[in-house]
């Protein structure tokens, strides 16, 4: 007995170790690794001890500001989509909470049909007329698409969410004379703050990281660090892992602490998403 | 509340109703007409009734693409399935540092698929990467990815499974965390061994979950993009093309726009079908288990 616990002890150590390897170890492998000089990236077996550089991370400020610049953009780009996917999922959310009908549950159903909708389908249509519009190549374009592929599963989340919060708080408000606006910056809000926060956590990563709509309508003025990571990878002159890994660095690391610090978020708004979508 | 008139609730509906229409509806429908003509930059659409789609079905480029995403979605996503289980059961059993591990499972969600790609490429480089230094150590075989189509497709494969392990994990061990714990304690003064509780507790409780989880990831698997492009760009000679790269070829490469109508809306009849698969899989495991 002792020694079948002593078996499954350490057949679960093996298991966990396997996991952190899987799950970080790529990660690790490209932080560690912008910080090793160029020759020590490629040392068999890798070098542990090595002298750390800032080398890599100054050959992209002087090579890469198209880099930087990328980043601005994410990070405006980021903060557009969030905004927006935010504020139409609650106010409609809230709708969806409070109200009943036909007509209600044939436009929630829309709203799950539509995510079965390839983002990559839109991008053939909506080329000539964002060319058209001279949308093309600003950060506005991208800020909307970003926000309409989440606010079907906002919306969802946030009904599910605010459907939680008794409707009698909303009653005592509006006999106090609160407007329905006011109710719902004011009672459902605070209350709803996790769906909230759940929501922003799905659009801001999509945003900060997502490629094929940046790849498509942006060319200069509005490119993402994403799209410039991959003009990395694809340059002429080969493949310079160093300044590679240091662009990947910076670009992840923001939106690793993000996720990191939101765990709780992600995870309730995962399997919410998951189970009412 | 109920008795409100609609005319008050429409305006809270309207923002999300109009981008869902004029973003992702309306040019959906489009890409209908799109598709059942022949058109290209500056040139009127022509009515070409299915023209389209016989040609595409019919283009080998596609159907190889075809192939190699049926298989990509089939292997990935039932990899994925797998290790999600195994982990969601060895989460659920007990570990120190819980939290800690479970943050460090999330940890690749918060990674783009373009920093993903950087990684994967490093790590399998064909000449230097680690994990291609330390399979040839071993005596292994190792991943010659820029040059076999096939090889290509297991890194791309891969590179997926990573990328998208937290959330069939998360799914799952939320699932495995709802199964009350009274049944394995009724399952053990019955007699049952490990084997049999797991057997006639928990997989025909977590089976809903196991049920979403799956056609969720078949779903959006289908439209991979960016993994396999950023990785061969379909290359060599259209070997390692996915659907969503033939589309995206038809269109950006070739503007030939009627063959990439006609693939847009073969995605889309997909993702329907497998929806409709769901649901009805959904209503019948609801039907047993009262979820």
């Amino acid at each position: 007995m002792r020694t079948e616990r002593a078996l499954v002890g350490a057949g679960k150590a093996v298991a966990v170790a396997a996991i952190l390897v899987w799950s970080l170890l790529p990660i690790a492998f490209i932080a560690v690794s912008s910080f090793k000089p160029g020759q020590d990236i490629f040392a068999v077996p890798p070098k542990l001890l090595f002298t750390p550089t800032l080398k890599h991370y100054a050959e992209l400020w002087h090579s890469w500001g198209a880099f930087f610049a990328g980043l601005a953009n994410s990070a405006i780009v980021t903060a557009g989509a969030t905004a927006l996917a935010v504020l139409t999922s609650t106010i409609a959310g809230y709708a969806y909470a409070r109200h009943a009908g036909r007509w209600m549950q044939a436009g929630m159903a829309g709203l799950v049909i539509v995510r079965l909708i390839p983002p990559i389908v839109v991008t053939l249509p909506l080329f000539p007329i964002v060319n058209a519009l001279r949308l093309n190549d600003t950060h506005l374009v991208l800020i909307v698409l970003y926000a309409t592929f989440f606010v079907s599963l906002g919306t969802i989340l946030m009904r599910t969410f605010i459907e939680q919060i008794p409707r009698e708080l909303d009653e005592a408000a509006s006999i106090d004379g609160a407007g329905r606006l006011t109710i719902l910056w004011q009672v459902i809000v605070p209350l709803a703050a996790p769906g909230i926060l759940a929501v922003s956590v799905f659009v801001a990563v999509y945003a900060w990281n997502e490629f094929l709509f940046a790849f498509v309508f942006t060319a200069t003025r509005a490119k993402t660090a994403p799209l410039v990571i991959s003009e990395m990878i694809g340059s002429i002159d080969g493949v310079d892992y160093g300044i590679l890994f240091a662009a990947s660095t910076v670009q992840l690391v923001p939106v690793l602490l993000f996720v990191i610090f939101m765990n709780r978020h992600l995870v309730a708004g995962l399997t919410a998403g998951a189970t009412k979508g | 509340m109920e008795a409100t008139k609609p005319i008050r609730v429409w305006p809270m509906l309207a923002p999300v109703h109009a981008l869902v229409l004029g973003v992702i509806v309306l040019p959906s429908l489009y890409v209908v007409w799109l598709s059942l003509s022949a058109s290209t930059f500056g040139q009127a659409p022509v009515y070409v009734g299915l023209a389209n789609y016989l040609k595409v079905l019919a283009d080998p480029a596609f159907r190889q693409a075809l192939l190699n995403t049926v298989l990509l979605v089939l292997v990935a996503v039932h990899v994925e399935l797998l290790l999600g289980l195994g982990m969601a059961l060895l989460f659920a059993s007990g570990l120190p540092f819980r939290r800690f591990l479970l943050v460090a499972v999330l940890a690749p969600y918060a990674v783009s698929e373009v920093t993903a790609v950087v990684m994967w490429r490093f790590l399998f480089d064909p000449d230097a990467g680690p994990v291609t230094l330390a399979l040839r150590a071993w005596g292994l075989p190792t991943l010659d990815w820029a040059y076999e189509p096939s090889h290509a497709l297991v890194l791309i494969g891969l590179l997926t499974v990573w990328l998208h392990l937290p959330f069939t994990f998360v799914i799952l061990y939320a699932a495995r965390l709802a199964v009350p714990g009274e049944l394995y304690e009724a399952a053990r003064i019955d007699g049952a061994t490990r084997w049999q509780a797991f057997r006639r507790v928990t997989m025909p409780l977590l089976m809903p979950a196991i049920v979403i989880a799956l056609l969720f990831r078949y779903i959006f698997a289908f439209r991979l993009f960016s993994e396999a492009w950023l990785l061969t760009k379909g290359g060599p000679a259209r070997s390692t093309e996915v659907v969503a790269i033939y589309l995206y070829q038809e269109a950006f490469t070739f503007n030939a726009f009627g063959p990439a109508a006609a693939t847009s809306w073969i995605m889309v009849v997909a993702s329907l079908l497998l929806a409709g698969l769901y649901a009805l899989v959904l209503r019948r495991s609801g039907a047993s288990h009262a979820h």
